[in-house]
């Protein structure tokens, strides 16, 4: 054995003499493996090593941690702003893999637990993949989500590996994949049960000598699948865009730079078609949209879900739920599949047996497991710690009760009235209303320090956001516990002030009235929606209308007007109570709305609707400049809710703002947030918009102080940074 | 700036465009020849007054690569001084041959050139070429569809339905096979023959008169499976925010078929026409090129029709009758219903839904069709356009002097 010093501590190479054999083990400081500028400068280093040694017939690459390897933090792309040195850091963490793979002897990656991003690319640069196959077992590439494309060579090595069609579905839609589902797509050629089986695998391959050039560095091979530039390749990409565009609207600039880097870099050798990526991640990493995904969905989520002191500790806490309806039935499911054990109770049997049928859909079905999916054994462990009740007396010395009962006053201080006796000592009681405010809710409770809201957003166990309403007799303990149940279940919380809607109530409930002004002035339905879509929300204010239901929209709108000062009537609730009163068209669940329905599902646009709109102020827009327009006049209308929601104390920080509607309300990601998108703007600009937007259309557009006094003083929501 | 004039019009009869086609076994550069050869033969013309040949092909690839102009000036038995050149404006290309050699001699810079087009639609495919339209980076930048979905756009965005294109495509088929019949095509038709001399195709293989709009109406829409499953309406939105969904409208029966042939014009000064004993047919009065919106592709013989007019100083109801080239029924029918006009002066003996559309050759096939018709009902002027890949127009008036 001889060994080479290893100052960068990201690799422990060692060598078998005897069987000609070396290998590099990955030793990331804090049992992490990052593919970066310092493990490739190792890797290059190592590939030397080896190099030299006599009698070298093959190289291992494997880790010394639970985890194989992955690629840099998303932040790490902004800490680069110039386009050149940026570059030149892609480049040279490409060539250290391009170098291992054309070192002269072949490489096969033992892979283990996460491969992601870099770590998937650095295994596709071997020649030989094989992985132990557990549960832990994820192959991913999730940078794409924040705006960045693979930059070490995953864009060009997946279509040269599998051909055009294959690649294009991994890379465009990511999806982790386990052990059976790797093999099956052809990223992974063997699987183990344990890492000495893989390790043997890998010596014995190496072992028959094979060739040591990757297939695309061979004479006269061609790309699997249709030939680059062919029809065939054309069609396939030409589909890609159109789904890609069926799922974005165009909102989102880096999966079309990714496409372009697939489609452009294909007909290339290799070398150069790695510059082609290169460029492409670097611009998609400078754009302002990856720029706020990073902001948002990392760095801010990361602060809020610091705040909860982790995941840990949900097992064995017991948690009552109170109504069965779709949210106690998921609420009481996701308690359970996190560890608590949980006591669900209904006054309506009929509402328990929904609930069994709701979670027996949900039973994992056969076929290769999916990472971070439930195991059927899980499943069923989650379904056992669930008791189903229509008695009070089994929620007696739960530690939390979250009440989700219809959304009614006086109901929900009855349910209080009946189940704060029943707490346990330092218990808590929750209310998962989305607009209530806590102070009448709690007005009557014996202890309302204890009282707090937890507004989840459905389905609970795919949102990300928890909203905790601490009111104004919540104490400081209860807050902190609340935030502990937070990680516990998986969420990230925002915590916010009590008031009518709280916070993201309010913003989507702006949103949604302006879907309706919009199309009460005349403008096209479907240009509404698709603005919406192409601005960046993830659900347009019509379809997202008729999902909450109208008739609650309704009742949440009379309660802002009632409670917040909001004008009563407009062109825009006046077609809302027209939809539900006169055409009896409630939304989704009541079969009608602004869509038709056919057996539950959506079948287009409610033809209807233009003889509702009274055309001529605004007029029917069709440009795309006024599809624009749309776009930006949804966007800002949330972003005065959420800057009033800030003037008053509601949300006391611009992150939980802009993460609590990213999360929970599905506000265009690519700005940021609402207050994000302002400071994009510009805030002079944006309060010139606005007062222009509410010469027109009402005093609803109007810059609160804070934002004029914010743009006045030159002073963003988040501090310009270099 | 002087006159062109226009002395004749030769095309080939079109064959189906596929393995079972009549000239399917002919290669294109012999298509090509059968025309230009006649032009000199029936004028009784010395091919070396002929000072260009300007030949409009789409699917330059293949054996249509390269100039294929040049060759089919050789392959014709050309004195080998005339020269050749190939012009690609998609299925303007034989249109814009005319215009351009029209300028030449307008402009003085000639006394007597061919324009034409060919197109062996069996033999080399469209779309082998390839080219930088799907390109992913053009695609987010401008945003192109396949013709077929904006035609589909087109319709949708204009209200033309189901009913309404396939009525087209039934009248389209009804008046060619009357024109046929009557043989309104005889004077321009040169027959393909083999290398004996024996006839392979003398007349048009591609009209249907036995259609019905009963059969019309069972065909499949042509575009809804790439429109919707393929996902590629979606590209259209961008463009288009206001449409909710694209109504799949054309079929194989209500859009162009897909055929071989040539076609060969012979224009020239009168001046030159006069010392060779040329007699004028007619005068090109306006040759314009226009570009629109790429996306919806198809709404170019529009605005080319507008400055066509505007360049000639006419009005439409100063056009007698009108060649709108039938790539897909809305495209006539959006014109017709842009500029108010009774269908009676469009297409008057039928068009490419019937007889097909070769691509590189249509436009000057289309000028002989609009010529021979003006002369036939003794009428006066003219205008052909035909819509383009890419979002644009190209637009001719004549007159016949």
């Amino acid at each position: 054995m001889s060994a080479l010093p290893n100052p960068a501590g990201a690799i422990a190479p060692s060598f078998d003499a005897a069987r000609g054999l070396a290998t590099l083990r990955l030793t990331g400081p804090g049992a992490d493996n990052v593919l970066d500028e310092p493990l490739a400068t190792a890797l290059v280093e190592a590939v030397a090593w080896a190099h030299a040694l006599p009698g070298l017939r093959g190289l291992i690459v494997s880790s010394a941690h639970p985890d194989f390897c992955r690629g840099p933090d998303p932040d790490r792309w902004l800490a680069t702003p110039d386009a050149a040195a940026l570059l030149a850091r892609v480049r040279r963490v490409q060539q250290a893999l391009r170098r291992l793979e054309t070192c002269g002897v072949p490489v096969v990656a033992v892979l283990a637990g996460a491969v992601s991003d870099g770590g998937l690319e650095l295994a596709l640069a071997c020649h030989r993949r094989v992985a132990v196959d557990d549960p832990r077992l994820r192959l991913e590439l999730p940078a794409l989500a924040f705006g960045l494309l693979p930059a070490a060579g995953a864009t060009q090595r997946l279509p040269r590996l599998l051909g055009l069609g294959p690649a294009l579905e991994l890379l465009l839609r990511p999806a982790p994949l386990g052990g059976e589902s790797a093999r099956r797509a052809g990223l992974v050629d063997a699987l183990f049960a344990d890492h000495e089986a893989a390790l043997a695998d890998a010596a014995g391959w190496l072992a028959t000598r094979p060739d040591p050039a990757q297939a695309y560095d061979r004479p006269g091979w061609v790309l699997p699948g249709p030939a680059p530039r062919s029809t065939a390749a054309r069609d396939l990409v030409l589909s890609a865009a159109g789904a890609l565009h069926q799922r974005t609207a165009g909102s989102q600039p880096a999966p079309e730079l990714l496409l372009r880097a697939i489609h452009e870099g294909c007909g290339l050798v290799l070398d150069r078609a790695l510059e082609v990526e290169a460029r492409l991640a670097v611009s998609a990493a400078r754009s302002a949209t990856t720029g706020a995904l990073i902001r948002t969905l990392w760095q801010h989520r990361r602060q809020a879900e610091a705040l909860t002191g982790g995941a840990g500790g949900a097992a064995g806490q017991r948690v009552g739920i109170l109504g069965a309806g779709l949210m106690g039935a998921g609420l009481a499911y996701h308690c359970a599949t996190r560890g608590c054990e949980v006591v669900l109770r209904d006054v309506d049997p009929a509402a328990l047996d929904r609930a069994r049928e709701r979670w027996a859909r949900r039973s994992p079905g056969d076929g290769p497991a999916v990472p971070g999916a439930l195991s059927p054994s899980a499943h069923a462990a989650a379904l056992a710690r669930i008791t189903l009740t229509l008695a009070l007396e089994p929620l007696a010395g739960c530690a939390l009760l979250i009440e989700a009962v219809d959304e009614a006053l006086a109901l929900k201080q009855r349910v209080l009235a009946e189940t704060e006796p029943l707490l346990a000592p330092g218990a808590l009681w929750a209310s998962n209303t989305s607009a209530l405010p806590l102070a009448s809710i709690a007005a009557q409770a014996r202890d309302p320090a204890r009282v707090l809201g937890l507004h989840f957003f459905s389905p609970v166990e795919r949102m990300p956001l928890l909203e905790i309403v601490r009111g104004a007799l919540t104490s400081e303990a209860t807050l902190e516990r609340a935030l502990a149940f937070a990680g516990a279940l998986g969420k990230a919380p925002i915590v916010v002030g009590d008031g009518y809607g709280f916070y993201t109530t309010r913003v989507f409930l702006a949103y949604l009235v302006e879907g309706a002004e919009l199309v009460a002035e005349g403008h096209t339905p479907a240009l509404v929606e698709w603005a919406a879509r192409h601005a960046g929300m993830a659900v347009g204010p019509l379809q997202v209308a008729d999902e909450v239901g109208l008739a609650l929209a309704r009742q949440i709108l009379a309660g802002a007007q009632q409670q917040l000062g909001r004008p009563a009537a407009s062109p825009g609730t006046r077609l809302l109570a027209a939809l539900v009163e006169t055409e009896g068209r409630g939304g989704r669940a009541a079969g009608a709305g602004y869509y038709s329905y056919v057996e539950g599902q959506r079948r287009g646009l409610w033809p209807g609707l233009g003889a509702l709109s009274a055309p001529g102020r605004v007029g029917q827009s069709v440009a795309r400049d006024s599809a624009a327009q749309v776009g930006q006049r949804l966007l800002l209308i949330q972003g005065v809710e959420a800057v009033r929601a800030l003037a008053e104390g509601i949300v006391t920080h611009a992150r939980d703002a802009d993460l609590g509607a990213v999360l929970g309300l599905g506000f265009a990601p690519g700005t940021g947030g609402p207050l994000a998108y302002l400071d994009r703007l510009g805030l002079p600009a944006a309060c010139a918009r606005l007062d222009a937007l509410a010469a027109v259309h009402g005093a609803r557009f109007a810059p609160p102080p804070l934002l004029r006094e914010a743009a006045a003083r030159g002073e963003p929501f988040y501090p310009v940074t270099e | 700036m002087g006159e062109a004039f226009v002395f004749d019009v030769v095309r080939t009869p079109r064959g189906l465009g596929k393995s079972q086609g009549a000239l399917y076994t002919v290669r294109p550069v012999e298509l090509l020849a059968t025309v230009l050869r006649a032009l000199p033969a029936r004028n009784a013309l010395d091919s070396a007054l002929i000072e260009d040949v300007i030949i409009g092909c789409v699917t330059q690839t293949e054996e249509q690569g390269a100039c294929i102009a040049r060759w089919g000036v050789l392959e014709a038995g050309f004195d080998p001084r005339v020269p050749g050149v190939t012009v690609h404006r998609y299925c303007a290309s034989g249109l814009q041959a005319v215009n351009q050699a029209a300028a030449l001699v307008a402009s003085g810079y000639a006394e007597l050139v061919v324009a034409g087009g060919v197109e062996s639609m069996s033999r080399v495919r469209m779309g082998a070429d390839g080219g930088a339209q799907y390109d992913p980076a053009l695609q987010w930048a401008v945003g192109s569809v396949p013709q077929g979905i904006a035609a589909d756009l087109l319709a949708t965005l204009r209200g033309i339905g189901r009913h309404d294109v396939d009525a087209f495509a039934l009248r389209s088929q009804q008046r060619a096979a009357a024109a046929r019949d009557a043989g309104h095509f005889a004077r321009s038709l040169i027959p393909v023959c083999d290398v004996n001399g024996l006839p392979l195709l003398e007349r048009d293989e591609h009209p249907r008169p036995e259609t019905t709009l009963e059969r019309l109406a069972q065909l499949k829409p042509a575009f809804a499976t790439l429109g919707r499953q393929g996902a590629l309406d979606a590209l259209t939105r961008r463009a288009y925010p206001q449409l909710e969904a694209i109504e799949h409208v054309h079929t194989a029966g209500n859009a162009s078929g897909i055929v071989d042939g040539a076609a060969a014009v012979l224009i020239g000064s009168r001046a030159r026409g006069e010392a060779l004993g040329l007699r004028p047919r007619a005068r090109i009065v306006s040759a314009v090129s226009v570009g629109d919106d790429p996306v919806l592709m198809l709404w170019g013989p529009v605005p080319a029709t507008r400055l066509a007019l505007e360049r000639a100083r006419l009005t439409l109801d100063e056009i007698d009758l009108f060649e709108v080239n039938e790539a897909f029924a809305a495209v006539p029918l959006a014109y017709a219903q842009e500029f108010g006009l009774e269908l009676d002066r469009i297409n008057v003996d039928g068009g490419s839904i019937a007889l097909g559309h070769p691509l590189g050759a249509t436009g000057a096939m289309l000028l002989g069709t609009l010529l021979e018709a003006l002369e036939r009902r003794g009428l006066q002027r003219g205008l052909v356009t035909l819509c383009i890949g890419g979002g644009m127009g190209t637009a001719t008036i004549i007159e016949r002097v």
